[in-house]
């Protein structure tokens, strides 16, 4: 009775200790990529069958500020995606509105049809976007290229906005009514508070699209706009992997702290869900 | 005064609707009759129509190629990405010590920007990278093994890159899911194996279907990884962006090119559907 009771210990321990394996090795196909790269910026005379640098240095990081003028390019990324998350954000407060409180006649439909954008795979309107901006000359201008983002943005924003007004309660816009509240005074002591996290999150998703947006940007991009992924792309072309492992590094940091930043204040599993049903 | 009362909310939901629809036309609906119009013209040319650039692309050999290989692999990653986070998923479900950390790990191929996880995954599959030193500890591997710029490959850092779409919806359907509906089929006399089998898969398959979807159109779509991981391999994204690569840069063969893709999508999607929605009826 007892060697019956230790084997079927040992399977349930068993169990536990497959789960716990599949989990590391879960955990470590998903970041051990992002320390190779690490590894890779900081490392010198790393050649041949050897597991770590023999020796480390910072002069990739410096290569990476001095050849390739990483300050530039990340103000253009940031300005960039500023402008996208500005435009994204104006337009999707309105529309956004609309979806969250109106009854639409076919409001499924139109929500599909704005979110199209998202399932078309970018390359092929970032070709008409591209010819339409040469047109337009607005190839090689900040706005021209945080515009092309908003084409990717904007139905986050809407999506993200439209949820957050629908999940506004009638009743606490009548409690402020009812407590004398004017609309003016409604609209910033009861609204805008209940609506913010929502704004922040749709923005805070909007910014880390337009960041790490590369194929619209690809096509848009000029000798003053260009932007970290890009600049990163063409260092993968060039073929130094250490300085683009220093730039890559740089590039990431950002992404990852606000992943870890807004896990607890959002559901992050809206950065990759979205459309529900299809 | 009443009609106009009763017109007024409706006129104020239309112009709050239409920065949307301004944008959906102004940077989507447009472009892609551009692109339409585009793929029509003779090269370089503002009139005229004609149908060459489709007869060209689709007469070449390579044509098929192409075709075959973008399809290869957004159906294989899909298939790799369904049995990872299944299993993933039901693992995470019992909610293992430290699940909060790994539901994190699971989105951060999603948030870091694609070109990222695919150089760190050159760099860790490579020839010198740690995965073949390890495999190298083996003393029937004598040669490094080559994963970079092969087709299973490719369909690796595929996976690695879009998983998450289908591990989230996924988890979500999960974790809906009614124990009592388990505990019901387990009373029933079920065992663990059967319970999957008959019961949990069958009524997540939904919550599979639209995560696959989103996992399988990204992976159609997927350009900056075969760019830099694809070596000699093009699916049809990277087909496109090579003809305006160069100069004088083909935009209407491109435009061709994405319209072919565009519709390919479209099929391959209805099949898609019809074929995972056939076990689910």
């Amino acid at each position: 009775m007892t060697l019956l009771r230790q084997y079927l210990r040992a399977i349930v321990n068993a169990r536990k200790l497959l789960t716990y394996t599949f989990l590391l090795c879960f955990a470590l196909a998903i970041y051990l990529p992002f320390l190779m790269i690490v590894l890779r910026s900081v490392g010198k005379g790393w050649f041949g069958k050897l597991w770590l640098p023999p020796q480390l240095t910072l002069d990739w990081y410096r290569w990476a500020v001095e050849v390739t003028n990483i300050v530039d390019i990340t103000k253009n990324t940031l300005i960039i995606a500023g402008l996208a998350v500005i435009m994204a954000t104006l337009i999707g407060i309105p529309t956004g509105w609309a979806f969250g409180r109106r009854r639409i006649p076919g409001k499924e439909l139109l929500m599909s049809t704005i979110l199209l954008p998202r399932m078309i795979p970018p390359i092929a309107y970032a070709l008409g976007v591209a010819q339409i901006f040469y047109r337009l000359h607005l190839i090689n201008t900040h706005f021209g290229v945080a515009l092309s983002h908003v084409a990717v943005c904007a139905p986050y924003a809407i999506l993200v906005l439209s949820a957050t007004f629908e999940g506004l309660d009638e009743r606490v816009l009548e409690a402020a009514a009812v407590c004398g509240a004017n609309p003016l005074r409604t609209f910033f002591h009861v609204i805008v508070p209940l609506i913010l996290p929502g704004i922040l999150s749709s923005m805070i998703f909007t910014f880390t699209t337009s960041y790490n947006e590369f194929t619209l940007t690809l096509l848009t991009y000029g000798k003053d706009t260009v932007t970290l992924p890009v600049r990163t792309y063409l260092a993968i072309g060039e073929g130094y992997w250490e300085v683009t492992s220093a730039m890559s590094v740089i590039l990431v940091i950002p992404s990852l702290i606000v992943l870890f930043l807004i896990q607890k204040q959002v559901a992050p599993e809206k950065l990759v869900g979205g459309f529900k049903g299809v | 005064m009443k009609r106009g009362a009763k017109a007024r909310p409706v006129l104020v939901t239309l112009l709050m609707l239409l920065p949307g629809w301004a944008i959906f036309f102004g940077l989507f609906f447009y472009p892609m009759m551009v692109t339409v119009v585009r793929s029509l013209r003779p090269e370089g040319e503002q009139v005229g129509w004609t149908l060459e650039h489709y007869v060209r692309f689709l007469s070449e050999p390579r044509a098929r190629d192409v075709i075959l290989l973008t399809f290869v692999l957004s159906v294989a990653s899909t298939l790799c990405s369904i049995a990872f986070s299944l299993v993933l998923c039901l693992v995470l479900r019992r909610k293992p010590r430290g699940h909060r950390f790994f539901r994190l790990t699971m989105l951060v191929p999603r948030v870091v920007p694609g070109l990222i996880g695919a150089l760190g995954l050159l760099l860790l599959l490579g020839s010198r990278g740690w995965v073949n030193l390890f495999l190298l500890q083996f003393p029937f591997i004598r040669e490094p093994v080559q994963i970079n710029y092969t087709i299973p490959g490719l369909i690796l850092f595929y996976t690695w890159l879009y998983f998450p779409f289908t591990a989230v919806t996924t988890l979500s359907t999960l974790e809906s899911l009614d124990p009592a509906i388990e505990e019901a089929a387990d009373v029933a006399g079920a065992n663990r194996w059967q319970v999957l089998r008959h019961v949990i898969v069958p009524l997540i398959m939904p919550g599979i279907l639209a995560g696959s979807i989103l996992t399988f159109m990204a992976a159609f779509g997927a350009f900056s990884i075969p760019l830099i991981a694809g070596g000699n391999y093009r699916p049809l994204a990277v087909e496109i962006y090579r003809q305006i690569d160069f100069t004088p840069a083909r935009w209407s063969a491109a435009s061709a090119r994405a319209m072919i893709m565009a519709l390919l999508q479209v099929i391959f999607l209805t099949i898609y559907m019809r074929v995972l929605r056939r076990p689910a009826a």
